[in-house]
């Protein structure tokens, strides 16, 4: 199922973006190639000076042929005209507010500096405060292709800075939890809370330590202890795997533990939605209680029912143990 | 409800430290070189860390080149008509398909209903009743299978799914009955 899943959203990340960019080019949404007529307000022309500071301003009919939307403000802003012997390029002010579609143009062409630029074809002068004239952008092509790649590599980067970031506090609870188990607290824990979770996770024998891991994990979840939950659940999975016969595969024992973390077990709403929410999220407490009891006893029952589907139940790990219990 | 809510928070705050400080306290009265074992323990979690990078990358970067192709815009117009007719309101459909795809996306979504229809209302709390109620599944499933090196993971994404589903359903009813 996974497979298919994460096949199906590289495929249909391609096929949407493709899309995209297709009906953009056929309506010639970025007017590649095509000069903008704009007007330059400018302190003074001096010849052989590099930069002038300019005020580029732009009429909302123009923009609007253009392909942006009409608007009522006068379109104006801050840029720099360059002029270098290959030529006058105008710059815009960086980090400007922009109209559609020079925003994405800017986007795209210019990335880091974040300034528009463009390069610019003299029409005619007034005096030597005005220029009249046209600027003409890079060519924007395959905008959302150029997104899904550059968002494959930004969420690459960002796996790999979550998964770092959970080293400090995985060290520090499962060094606690070695302790905890030299000193026995994991055997006594798991005889208290076997009889409530062994009904659950029946694959796992009496007294074994991953009960207690499990019981842990659910506890911190419970409590909404998230860096807590975590390493104990990490904790249980790697118990759980010790009686794994084959370790590529997930065993019933493995599959509800999932279940029941996917559902969340949290009695305390997240700390995320208490920033976001403030206050207001103390008259949901009842109804996200409610909503999660519900949903955790569904996730219970699926991972249940689904294991005895013909390919789950085929696939499992533990199936010769299972038919001999049949058997008996 | 009050008095159950702010039980659960006192204990959030003291469990933590008891179990910080109680663990090795109890080591040392059984007699375990506390120190030596917890760095022993400790050894392990980088490696476990790590063991997670390349499982996290693999759902990541596919739900992170979904996101930006827009392809979700598409899917939550062709949910609509079809979620319409069984009383779930238009709003919160992006919320119930992006909930198990990622924690900041759902986040960001809750902050852009507030703007735009109002703390008060009833599609909010909709939504920041499914955030609440459900976990980021995918992300769940990568970072617990990937620390055991688990690949096939059999019916542990329906069991989620169905989940999920099921949460964004009551999350629409319950909030219609409390509040509506």
């Amino acid at each position: 199922m996974l497979n298919y899943i994460w096949a199906g959203l590289i495929i249909f990340s391609l096929v949407f973006a493709l899309a995209h960019d297709v009906s953009d080019l056929a309506n010639d949404r970025y007017r590649n190639g095509q000069p903008v007529p704009v007007a330059l307000h400018l302190d003074g022309y001096r010849p052989g000076t590099r930069q002038h500071a300019v005020t580029v301003a732009l009429d909302s009919a123009t923009l609007a042929r253009y392909g942006g939307a009409l608007s009522t403000a006068p379109l104006r802003w801050d840029g720099t005209l360059v002029v270098s012997e290959d030529g006058r390029e105008l710059r815009f002010a960086k980090d400007d507010a922009l109209p559609e579609p020079l925003a994405t143009i800017r986007r795209v062409t210019s990335p880091r500096e974040n300034d528009l630029r463009g390069v610019f074809s003299f029409e005619a002068g007034a005096g030597d405060t005005l220029i009249q004239g046209s600027v003409e952008f890079a060519p924007v092509r395959f905008v959302k292709l150029d997104a899904i790649t550059r968002a494959a590599f930004d969420f690459a980067e960002t796996a790999v800075t979550i998964a770092l970031g959970l080293i400090g506090a995985l060290a520090l609870w499962l060094g606690l939890l070695r302790i905890a188990e030299k000193a026995g607290l994991i055997e006594s824990f798991v005889r208290l809370v076997q009889p409530v979770l062994r009904p659950l996770f029946p694959q796992i024998p009496k007294d074994h330590p991953a009960l207690g891991y499990i019981a842990l994990n659910l506890t911190a979840n419970v409590l909404g202890l998230g860096n807590a939950a975590t390493p104990f659940g990490l904790k249980a999975m790697e118990e759980m795997q010790t009686l794994n016969p084959e370790k590529e595969t997930a065993t019933n024992p493995m599959v509800m533990l999932l279940a029941m973390n996917t559902a969340s077990v949290q009695l305390v709403p997240p700390v995320l939605l208490v920033a976001i929410m403030g206050l207001q999220v103390n008259q949901l407490f009842f109804g996200i209680l409610l909503v999660t009891a519900a949903s955790l006893t569904i996730a219970i029952v699926a991972a249940k029912l689904l294991a005895r589907l013909p390919r789950y139940r085929d696939t499992d790990p533990n199936r010769a143990d299972a038919e001999a219990s049949a058997a008996v | 409800m009050h008095t159950v809510r702010s039980l659960i928070d006192i204990l959030s705050v003291f469990v933590l430290p008891t179990i910080i400080i109680g663990f090795p306290l109890y080591g040392l009265y059984k007699r375990v070189p506390v120190y030596e074992e917890f760095v022993e323990g400790a050894k392990e979690g980088f490696a476990v860390a790590v063991r997670i990078i390349p499982y996290l990358v693999a759902i990541l970067f596919a739900i992170g080149m979904f996101r930006a192709s827009g392809a979700l815009d598409y899917l939550i117009d062709g949910a609509r008509p079809l979620l319409g007719l069984i009383g779930i309101p238009p709003e919160v459909i992006p919320m119930g398909i992006v909930r198990p795809l990622t924690g900041s996306g759902s986040a960001a979504i809750v902050v852009d209903m507030i703007n735009q229809y109002g703390e008060d209302s009833l599609v909010v709390k909709m939504a920041a009743t499914m955030f609440g109620s459900t976990e980021t599944t995918f992300y769940v499933i990568a970072v617990y299978f990937g620390s055991v090196g688990v690949r096939k993971t059999r019916h542990a994404v329906p069991a989620g799914l169905i989940a999920d589903v099921a949460a964004m359903f009551l999350a629409v009813y319950v909030v219609r009955l409390l509040f509506g």
